[in-house]
């Protein structure tokens, strides 16, 4: 086994213990914590596809920025353990149920994918390098690009409509 | 282009006008003329002039198809406009934004119906989306607007995820994002693992579209919303979601067709029973007309099932001649003083003309002859009984059309055959006008259906 192969295989373990974790602790607040040892994870597989750019933009993106805001919301709604709402059992069955279908159908056609031709370029490539990346956003994504602004404006706007005070009309 | 280019500048011109005009019957103007300008400038589009030459690397496809839909829903909304833009001052102060935010949807509209590359298609459906969370909520004092605005934007964010992730694992079985070149890649038969993720893609399209089982948010949403909000999220887009749904299997997998059909004639037989049943037992016009959405788009959905010329063409008309209906018959409801059918009882007495628009967009919702929603269901029927072998599915569209008769009528009873006071708020002349020129285009479209459909030989 290679350096790389035993990195893998603990970023993959790390990584999906970690989601585990996260659905499985009963305090918010760790469930949280987890969610960013799963991203450091998910960052530390990037890097091993020589993507460092997107492992470090997933790092500060998520682990940081939205993380923070997640911790802010759970603090400030002060969800404690005991508040949990009660669930219908019938409910809570029906979504193990179709969860449990889900997970047995993508399986099963795991199993039946064939071998994939491309194999994921570990440690070497550069596709995932910052000037071939900014190469292609900006020659053949630049439709995208671009149009991804006018989603960030609308949701901009959306923002500042729901979040404006109301200013109290006379009468 | 033209129009996706045109309808984002004029959004942040609104966006201005927000910032800088106080009076709103400038911003109201400024909105209406922007709408003309976008319907001129796509038309010229359609007829070969276009203003912006982008290499879109084969990301967007512009064909008649997609030309039509484009300009029919920017004439809905035109109509729209000039129907309902009085009512949005009602909704609450930021009128400048609301209209920014329609013309950013108009953009997505233009992107879903052009779209090649899956990447341009989530853009399209979440700029679609990410505006309408908001224009349901926009009605802040209002709790049932809140709630609906909070739960609709909670599901549709979790559709979305749903839609990514069939994304990736069709990306991972073609190795592309372009819908065309998956067609290629997976034209045989599809491998597990990419039909795992084109179900995935049903199913959060499914919910856009508010198709059963996915339809549950519809009538909260549709009924919390700020009823000048809901008139333009059931009609245009709904259709608008509609085409991107239609255009994306029609390109992408045509060929496997056998593969996914029962799916969708699941999906459809389910949407047309429980729309029209469920619509059945409702007492506020609102409330009946959002279960209404629900059974037409069971209709549309049909389209979908048969995938072929007939259901191409029948799915543009259906799109028009259901969004000028409902159209016309929210503007209406807004214009109430009371949503539920008795709230309807003795109109014909007292404004006989609007009495009698409003009874023409039912019959045509319900499918009369004559009007437009007859021709629209009977190129849906039609492109079925031509594909063959789904007659049960034929029976419950001819079954559901015939209970969705009963509750259409009850409007008309009650607006003609009971006594009773219905207040509504005064309408100007201009309203009563638009209107005529509403019933007057579809009893056009139900005598001449070919109006339109001519357009997509071009």
């Amino acid at each position: 086994m290679s350096v790389t192969e035993i990195l893998f295989y603990s970023l993959s373990a790390m990584a999906i213990g970690s989601a585990l974790l996260v659905i499985l602790s009963k305090n918010p607040v760790h469930s949280v914590l987890w969610l960013i040892v799963t991203f450091v994870a998910i960052s530390g597989h990037y890097i091993l596809l020589n993507a460092q750019f997107l492992g470090i933009v997933n790092m500060i993106v998520y682990a940081g920025a939205i993380m923070v805001l997640f911790l802010f919301v759970i603090m400030l709604m002060n969800l404690s353990t005991h508040k949990e709402a009660k669930k219908n059992k019938w409910l809570q069955m029906a979504g193990v149920l179709s969860g449990g279908l889900l997970l047995l159908v993508i399986v099963a056609s795991l199993k039946g994918a064939e071998q994939a031709t491309l194999v994921a370029q570990t440690n070497e490539g550069s596709i995932g390098l910052l000037e071939n990346l900014g190469k292609t956003l900006f020659t053949d994504y630049v439709i995208p690009f671009e149009i991804a602004s006018v989603l960030f404006l609308s949701a901009m706007v959306g923002a500042v409509v729901l979040g404006k005070k109301t200013e109290t009309t006379k009468s | 282009m033209n129009a996706i280019v045109l309808s984002a500048i004029w959004g942040v011109v609104m966006m201005f006008c927000g910032a800088f005009v106080q009076n709103k019957s400038i911003i109201r103007t400024t909105a209406i003329t922007g709408m003309v300008l976008l319907l001129i400038v796509h038309l010229l589009d359609f007829n070969g002039v276009h203003f912006f030459t982008i290499d879109t690397k084969n990301m967007l496809q512009f064909n008649s198809f997609s030309y039509l839909f484009t300009a029919i829903a920017i004439g809905s909304t035109l109509l729209y406009f000039l129907l309902s833009a009085k009512d949005m001052e009602n909704v609450g102060i930021e009128l400048a934004e609301y209209f920014a935010l329609i013309f950013f949807i108009t953009c997505g509209i233009a992107l879903v119906s052009s779209f090649n590359s899956l990447l341009i298609l989530f853009l399209g459906i979440e700029i679609i989306s990410i505006p309408l969370y908001i224009l349901t909520g926009s009605d802040k004092r209002n709790l049932k607007s809140n709630e609906a605005s909070l739960k609709y934007f909670l599901m549709g964010s979790f559709s979305t995820g749903i839609m990514l992730m069939g994304m990736t694992l069709i990306y991972g079985m073609s190795g592309t994002f372009y819908v065309d070149r998956i067609a290629e890649a997976l034209s045989f038969q599809l491998p597990a693992y990419a039909l795992v993720g084109l179900v995935l893609l049903i199913v959060s399209l499914s919910f856009k579209v508010s198709a059963a089982p996915f339809h549950f948010w519809t009538p909260d949403v549709y009924d919390g919303a700020p009823s000048v909000f809901t008139s333009y999220m059931a009609t245009i887009v709904k259709a608008a979601s509609f085409i991107a749904f239609y255009r994306l299997l029609r390109i992408g997998f045509a060929d496997t067709h056998y593969q996914w059909q029962l799916i969708i004639a699941i999906i459809t037989a389910l949407t047309l029973l429980i729309g029209n049943i469920t619509a059945v037992f409702q007492l506020s016009v609102k409330r009946m007309m959002s279960y209404s959405s629900i059974a037409q788009a069971g209709f549309m959905m049909l389209a979908i099932v048969s995938m072929n010329g007939f259901g191409k063409e029948g799915l543009i008309f259906y799109a028009a001649a259901y969004s000028l209906a409902t159209i016309g018959i929210f503007a209406v409801l807004i214009k109430m003083k009371d949503y539920t059918f008795e709230g309807f009882n003795g109109l014909a007495k007292k404004e006989p003309f609007i009495a009698a628009v409003t009874a023409i967009f039912t019959l045509s919702l319900a499918g009369i002859p004559a009007t437009a929603g007859f021709m629209a269901k009977f190129y849906m029927l039609m492109s079925l009984v031509y594909q063959g072998g789904y007659t049960w599915l034929i029976i419950i569209a001819i079954l559901g059309a015939v209970v969705s008769v009963y509750y259409y009528l009850r409007l008309i009873q009650a607006m003609y055959f009971k006594e009773g006071n219905a207040e509504m708020t005064p309408v100007s002349t201009g309203f009563k006008v638009t209107l005529g020129v509403l019933a007057a285009l579809i009893i056009l479209l139900g005598i001449k259906p070919q109006l339109l459909l001519n357009y997509l030989h071009f």
